[in-house]
């Protein structure tokens, strides 16, 4: 579903990233772990055409994503470390807006409210600007508006960053779900913990360079310690 | 990439999800309640002052032409050339829109003296006393609409683009796949929906006004000439929604796009328009009144040719004697003081051609030179175009002038001719009536001063390139947006 293909990025001198090469299958919670600057949200923005490569292929669903921009966004959501979402509209509103944009003008009000509630929103914060969502109700609602884009692979760029011990637990259970519809995702994070937990392959990155890759089947949370913290010294 | 997605035909639904949400969420914000209230409050404050004084000044022409006819006929037995001296007035017809716009109305006149000898200039203040023609007037509905219009379209939409950057939905949307066209037309009608909130009630009452006046029926084509307002007003929101999305797309926050959007306000609102007047009055330099005055009073002697009038008088008098083969004007077969008055008239007439023609001539210079300035400024291809269509132009009031002063030649025309009967009579060659004294009926013989306004056609013709260097700034303005939307992707990144 998605897939780098010797796939670099440069500004002037500075390589971004270095021949990235990776498949990521449905089903597959694939993590880049890696230090700032080491590739990982660059590797995420190429998925999204948000930025031309400088060689090689970034593919979605085997489209290329420089020729097929609108095309591969299709198949793609995307959750950043905190889901934007317009502040003057209600959750149900911010769903709505983003279905529709995502080709999806089949929902009625019950199938949105639906979603909400799939994804552990509260009744009562449904109808709620969500200027007023804190940042755990807003990676709900970007894991609800996935839902309602029925996205064949995510894109999540440190999605638990700074959420408490609870809503991260939940979110990666929603990951989980999204994973056994047969999602692939990629998830880019700096947590270890989370990555093991949740991902079926973690990708380990140093100044964009995919410096080794892992089943988490395999390795225990003290190995994957340790081999990350190798790569970083 | 981007510009190629820009060409991609999509559903226009998705347009329409866009515009939709962008509607609600301004109506939602606080600021646009307050800043449409204000809007809605000048605006109808401006209507109503200026169905007002139309209403006023309409009713006040109408009744002050009818009386002034009045003491023309009433004005008492007496000499023929005394009464043309007596004179009469003609009023301006108030402009079919000039309610909505009065353009240059306040700094023209709207009453003129019409007497022998002398071509007067419409009382009030005459345009070469104030500075060139005149780009700024009162409190009116086309004032607000063009300085406040693009102020409310600029506060609206300075976020659209910047503010989502900002805020990181632009990532969010983007990742949607919908398209950067898409975004902008959805932004633009949902943008430009909100600010027409804050316009509507204006126009509905403004529509009831027009009702009301039922001038509907006496002007060349009110209802093209409303609607071709409606267009060009609409066409310069246009250009600043567009500009507006444009600025907005290129720009890496909101402060910068508002600080560059409010910049090129102050340019078009202020600067260019006082900048154009002056320039155009040092270009095209108009004389001030008193020395207008004294060249054609030196030219009126001298004549224009070099040959002073006695001269040409002389020769005049004497090619009429050879005519009837007289030796005396005294013989003439007419009344010879009342034939050289109206020759002298008409010596006049050329040298009154030559420098009203002329003055004319330069406001018009003035006046184009000025909407030349257009192509960097679009309010100047407006001003033009809505004084035009409202009446309250200079191609108006150039008609009304020169109505003004062909009646009166046709006046004292009349009461010289009556007069050089007078010879006839006093041979007793001919009737026993005394052409020396006219009464109410020998007055009656001129007709009520009336004219004709430009016709639509007209005013079409003369503003044709103010209405295609606007249409210009609409089209420039779109694909400049659409090239800045078509950039989006990289500069969200």
């Amino acid at each position: 579903m998605l897939e780098a293909i010797k796939l670099k990025k440069t500004y002037g001198d500075f390589e971004a990233l270095k021949g990235l090469d990776l498949k990521i299958n449905a089903g597959d919670i694939y993590c880049l772990l890696g230090a700032n600057g080491a590739g990982k949200s660059t590797t995420i923005n190429l998925f999204l055409n948000f930025i031309d490569p400088s060689e090689g292929q970034a593919k979605v669903n085997g489209l290329d994503v420089t020729t097929h921009p609108l095309e591969t966004k299709k198949f793609l959501a995307y959750i950043p470390e905190t889901v934007m979402l317009y502040g003057n509209l209600t959750g149900l509103e911010n769903l709505a807006y983003f279905a529709k944009l995502g080709g999806h003008n089949e929902y009625s009000d019950s199938d949105l409210r639906n979603f909400l509630k799939h994804v552990g929103l509260q009744d009562g914060a449904v109808e709620k600007r969500v200027a007023a969502y804190s940042k755990g109700m807003r990676q709900k609602v970007g894991v609800a508006i996935a839902l309602a884009k029925q996205a064949k692979a995510l894109l999540l760029d440190e999605p638990t960053s700074g959420l408490d011990p609870k809503a991260s637990n939940e979110f990666s259970e929603l990951l989980k779900q999204l994973q056994g519809g047969g999602a692939a995702i990629l998830m880019a994070t700096h947590d270890l913990f989370r990555a093991k937990e949740t991902g079926t392959r973690i990708g380990i990155m140093r100044e964009g360079r995919l410096m080794q890759q892992l089943s988490t089947d395999e390795v225990s949370h003290a190995d994957l310690e340790r081999i990350y913290l190798e790569h970083m010294h | 990439m981007a510009e190629a997605s820009l060409s991609r035909v999509t559903p226009p639904s998705m347009v329409g999800v866009v515009a939709r949400k962008e509607f609600t969420e301004i109506i939602r914000d606080g600021r646009f309640k307050w800043t449409a209230i204000i809007m809605v409050m000048l605006l109808l404050t401006a209507l109503a002052t200026g169905w007002q004084k139309y209403t006023a000044y309409s009713e006040v022409q109408a009744a002050a032409q009818g009386e002034t006819n009045h003491q023309w006929l009433k004005q008492g037995d007496k000499n023929p050339h005394s009464a043309a001296h007596y004179g009469n007035y003609a009023f301006k017809q108030a402009g079919p829109l000039s309610f909505f716009d009065n353009g240059i109305e306040p700094y023209t006149g709207n009453l003129l003296f019409m007497e022998a000898h002398k071509q007067n200039l419409a009382i009030s203040r005459p345009a070469n006393d104030s500075s060139a023609v005149s780009r700024f007037g009162d409190l009116n509905g086309a004032m607000i609409l063009q300085v406040l219009m693009p102020l409310l379209i600029i506060f609206l939409g300075f976020t659209a683009f910047s503010g989502e950057k900002e805020r990181g939905t632009l990532r969010q949307l983007l990742s949607m796949g919908v398209n950067q066209r898409d975004l902008l037309w959805g932004k633009a009608i949902g943008i430009g929906g909100a600010a027409l909130l804050a316009i509507v009630p204006c126009i509905v009452l403004g529509a009831l006004v027009l009702s009301m006046l039922q001038i509907s029926h006496t002007a060349d084509n009110f209802a093209a000439r409303v609607g071709l307002m409606a267009l060009i007003y609409t066409g310069y929101g246009l250009v600043f929604l567009f500009l507006t999305l444009g600025v907005s797309a290129l720009s890496s926050s909101p402060r910068t796009s508002l600080i560059a959007l409010v910049g090129f306000w102050a340019f078009s609102v202020f600067m260019v328009p006082k900048s154009a007047a002056e320039i155009s009055k040092a270009v095209y330099p108009s004389p001030s009144w008193g020395e207008f005055q004294a060249t054609m009073r030196a030219d009126q002697v001298r004549g224009l040719d070099g040959v002073p009038t006695a001269a040409k008088l002389g020769k005049y008098v004497r090619e009429l004697m050879k005519q009837y083969n007289v030796d005396s004007p005294t013989k003439l077969p007419l009344y010879f003081p009342a034939v050289r008055m109206q020759k002298l008239e008409e010596f006049d007439h050329e040298v009154f051609d030559h420098h009203y023609n002329g003055l004319r001539d330069t406001y018009m210079a003035q006046r184009r030179l000025q909407d030349a300035f257009g192509i960097m400024d679009p309010l100047m291809s407006l001003k033009s175009l809505s004084m035009g269509l409202s009446g309250s132009d200079l191609l108006h009031h150039d008609r009304y002038t020169r109505s003004a002063e062909e009646h009166r030649r046709m006046m004292v025309s009349k009461m010289n001719g009556y007069l050089s009967k007078a010879a006839v009579d006093l041979n007793g060659v001919s009737s026993s009536s005394n052409y020396m004294t006219a009464d109410e009926a020998v007055f009656s013989i001129v007709p009520s001063f009336s004219y004709t306004p430009p016709t639509l056609e007209e005013v079409t013709k003369e503003y044709g390139s103010a209405f295609a260097i606007l249409a210009a700034w609409v089209l420039a303005s779109i694909v400049f947006a659409a090239a800045a939307v078509g950039r989006v992707r990289k500069v969200s990144a």
